[in-house]
């Protein structure tokens, strides 16, 4: 509770800040201009109905409409679809076009290429439990399609929203393996606010507003240029001396605490609830000592979590609880926090059968954590100093590089690790996967790498994904916090502080307006 | 027989009354009229001193988190102050030394034995093996040694082991040129034509009778490698390529190296134990070769 009404106070805040923010301009939105939004990688493609990501999902979303998108109150608006309803029994949804609706390539866009798409990110996206229960998607006409579900799938609309439910062209991708489709990140034919002028791999995109947008009057800006800007150091020069207006995902405490001193650009979290990033303390639950739940909370209880955020993020970062991220509708707070208590992490231990040796050493352990970036290698030596103290003995594992870190994990070759997880809106898509005893898939990133199995949290998962009412729904969600937090296969630290970080002189209606941030439409976005 | 035995004994009885010193004592007297070297030679003492002496100087954990982070020197009874994750960075300082000593001597250790195995081999047989020896030399010459380091590094994951290795295999070329040419000069020399009419092996005459002919310009290189490989074990440190279960100079210098404009100490404080040990290790160097250098023991 009192965490709710602090996140509320917040957005109140915000929302106070952001309005003095913008009144003194009272500016219009207008036409024309270049935004130039500057970003750590540029992805190698742009297709996002076959591949996740942030680098492909910010891009992605610009040269490709969804159905529906969202407001940041977790509201599905009208997008592609002027309207949409889902029937009683909860087994169909029907989904009606606009009329006007073209392709970058002058090709009107109807239900077949609904159809098409949904049917091609089924099959090919990596998020499998997105499109589960679809059956099939039917065409009465053109402008009509109806998505047949074998089940009530509560998470439907989020997965018609964003860079999860894009609406490609059919006679465009439709033959061969579209994977190996060279339109892909070439020529692309989209549906979006934005078409394809240029992309130079691993430098830059520039995208044209495209003038047959279905949304008349939008986009705003003419242009969008995205740089790759892969040094910290590069990113903040370029923000401060005004040569950038955006950037997204910015976590390092030492840009954030350093750009926040710049009056014309403006830090905020807002617009990353529906990614919804944790960052945990993972154990390999298939492996001694920790198949025993008591090792594992006495781990909870041995971390200073608070300490830890204010050290590594220098207070930039927000608490994790549990399996779901504070921003989201379903999160619930009333889970045990495994307040910072040394004395009964070492009684759970000696209840464990795990006493001292003449050292003072209970155990021995390793701890393997994501390479790149200063913050998890400082993260792994304060839990080896905090785990000293209640007499286990860690070894840091380093990994060479990210590949060969996802591989120990994906392969479970570990004891513990960090990891850093996103929710992707809604529970069915992000949450269940890491604790389904049927998700244990070796070898597939993010997968249940725990290894843990509880028939009780299954059951209420499964009941959860396919209950349609809200209100029921959240409850059998905070029934799932509960009880995975009491089981610990992870210890839950802090959300990522991700920040979107922008040039408040400059960027009109910043795209924050939305759960999904920058990874949607910016045809609201204008320069001043 | 007995007029050349008698004459033997006439010369020694005749030879002056000049005490004949021992060499090892008339080393140490050459070192130690190098007043630098001396003073080289004190701060190694100290910092092997402090290195093996760490646990009973200070019976701490370099990694506990005793205070605030970042305080500066003197502050709270921290006499270097605290790093970023509020650690003391005095215990770091002497528990650094163990593993950036234990780095630089393995380092040293392995550039020595690959590198005098290599020259030896290429400066006493000459011909093919040499062309093919020198071949491999130039290849690693040619390398970007703390790129190779890097990668080599990067490719093993980060561990004490690995990165004293990784030193080790990027630095021997210098070693392996030196004893060859060593070996080529004292390969032509009476002594060890003499080793070999009397039947003397190859590998007796290159161990035995070579060998220690040719250390003390190799000694001098030791000394001076292990300067080296601290500080190339501080540059991998620096580019975050250490092992991080143990406290090393270099690894202070690269946790920290974010937060230097804030609290330079951080970052100056193992600067200077490098530069001071580095220091050291270059001054002994020279007081060696000096000592060794018999020409200069007229003067």
């Amino acid at each position: 509770m009192r965490t709710h009404s602090r996140i509320a106070a917040g957005v109140a805040a915000l929302l106070v800040a952001a309005a003095f923010a913008v009144s003194p301009a009272l500016s219009e939105p207008k036409q024309g201009g270049t935004l130039t939004f500057i970003y750590r990688i540029i992805a190698g493609h742009f297709n996002p109905a076959i591949a996740s990501g942030t680098p492909t999902g910010i891009p992605g979303t610009q040269l490709f409409a969804a159905l529906l998108r969202y407001d940041d109150q977790w509201r599905p608006q009208p997008y592609l679809a002027k309207s949409w309803s889902i029937s009683d029994d909860g087994l169909s949804v029907t989904v009606n076009l606009r009329e006007n609706a073209k392709f970058h390539d002058g090709h009107p866009i109807t239900s077949e290429d609904v159809a098409f798409s949904i049917e091609t990110i089924k099959a090919n996206h990596p998020f499998k439990t997105m499109y589960a229960p679809v059956t099939k998607v039917t065409t009465p006409d053109k402008l009509t399609a109806i998505i047949h579900l074998s089940a009530p799938h509560p998470a439907i609309e989020l997965a018609m929203s964003s860079q999860l439910g894009v609406v490609i062209p059919k006679h465009i991708y439709g033959e061969g393996d579209i994977r190996k489709n060279p339109r892909n990140s070439q020529d692309i034919v989209g549906s979006g606010p934005f078409k394809l002028k240029e992309f130079k791999p691993g430098e830059y995109i520039i995208m044209e507003r495209f003038d047959d947008f279905f949304l008349k009057g939008r986009p705003y800006l003419d242009f969008i240029v995205f740089k790759k800007m892969a040094e910290s150091t590069s990113r903040i020069i370029a923000l401060e001396t005004g040569k950038a207006d955006i950037t997204a995902f910015a976590s390092d405490p030492q840009e954030l605490t350093r750009l926040k001193k710049s009056k014309h650009l403006t830090l905020t979290p807002e617009g990353y609830s529906a990614i919804g990033p944790l960052n945990w303390l993972a154990f390999n639950t298939a492996r001694k000592p920790f198949d025993d739940k008591r090792v594992r909370q006495a781990i909870g209880y041995a971390l200073d979590k608070e300490l830890l955020i204010k050290i590594l993020y220098a207070g930039f970062a927000q608490r994790a609880t549990g399996p779901i991220h504070p921003g989201s509708a379903f999160y619930s707070a009333d889970v045990n926090l495994y307040d910072y208590d040394l004395d009964r992490a070492k009684a759970l231990l000696d209840a464990a059968g795990l006493n001292p040796d003449a050292d003072g050493i209970r155990f021995k352990t390793t701890l393997n954590f994501i390479p790149g970036g200063a913050t998890w290698k400082r993260w792994s030596e304060i839990t080896k100093a905090q785990l000293k103290k209640i007499g286990i003995d860690v070894t840091l594992k380093a990994s060479s590089d990210f590949r060969s870190w996802i591989k120990t994990v994906a392969g479970h070759d570990f004891d513990m690790t960090l990891d850093s997880v996103f929710n992707w809106g809604d529970p069915v898509i992000g949450v269940h996967r890491t604790y389904q005893s049927s998700n244990i898939r070796e070898g597939v990133p993010w997968h249940n790498t725990q290894q843990f199995r509880n028939a009780d949290v299954d059951a209420v998962m499964m009941k959860a994904g396919l209950e349609i009412n809200l209100d029921k729904r959240k409850a059998l969600y905070a029934d799932m916090q509960k009880m995975v937090v009491e089981e610990a296969p992870v210890i839950y630290i802090n959300a990522s502080p991700y920040h979107t970080i922008y040039n408040n002189e400059r960027v009109g209606n910043p795209p924050i307006d939305s759960i999904w941030g920058t990874s949607s439409p910016m045809d609201n976005v204008y320069i001043k | 027989m007995t007029d050349s035995d008698n004459t033997q004994s006439r010369q020694i009885d005749e030879m002056p009354e000049t005490p004949v010193e021992h060499p090892f004592r008339q080393f140490v007297t050459m070192y130690m009229r190098n007043y630098a070297a001396v003073a080289g030679l004190l701060v190694f003492v100290v910092i092997v001193a402090a290195a093996l002496l760490a646990p009973v100087i200070l019976n701490v954990d370099p990694f506990e988190m005793v205070d605030v982070p970042l305080l500066p020197p003197g502050e709270s009874g921290h006499l270097f102050g605290t790093d970023n994750l509020g650690r003391d960075m005095l215990v770091s300082i002497i528990y650094g030394a163990r593993v950036t000593m234990a780095v630089g001597g393995a380092a040293a250790a392995i550039t020595l034995i690959i590198g005098l195995s290599i020259g030896a081999m290429a400066g006493y047989y000459r011909g093919w093996v040499d062309e093919v020896l020198m071949r491999i030399t130039e290849f690693f010459q040619v390398l970007p040694p703390l790129l190779l380091a890097m990668v080599l590094v990067a490719l093993f994951s980060p561990t004490l082991e690995t990165v004293a290795i990784a030193i080790g295999v990027v630095s021997w070329t210098g070693v392996a040129r030196l004893a060859r040419a060593e070996f080529m000069r004292l390969r032509e020399l009476d002594f060890v034509k003499a080793a070999r009419s009397i039947g003397g092996r190859d590998r007796r005459i290159i161990w035995l009778v070579i060998l220690p002919n040719a250390l003390p310009p190799l000694i001098v290189n030791a000394a001076l490698t292990v300067g080296i490989a601290i500080l190339f074990e501080a540059a991998l440190s620096f580019l975050g390529l250490s092992d991080p279960n143990v406290m090393s100079w270099g690894k202070l210098i690269g946790d920290n190296r974010d937060y230097l404009l804030d609290a330079p100490w951080t970052v100056t404080i193992p600067g200077v134990a490098i530069f001071l040990t580095v220091l050291a290790m270059s001054l002994i160097g020279d007081g060696l070769n000096d000592a060794f250098n018999p020409k200069l023991r007229e003067r």
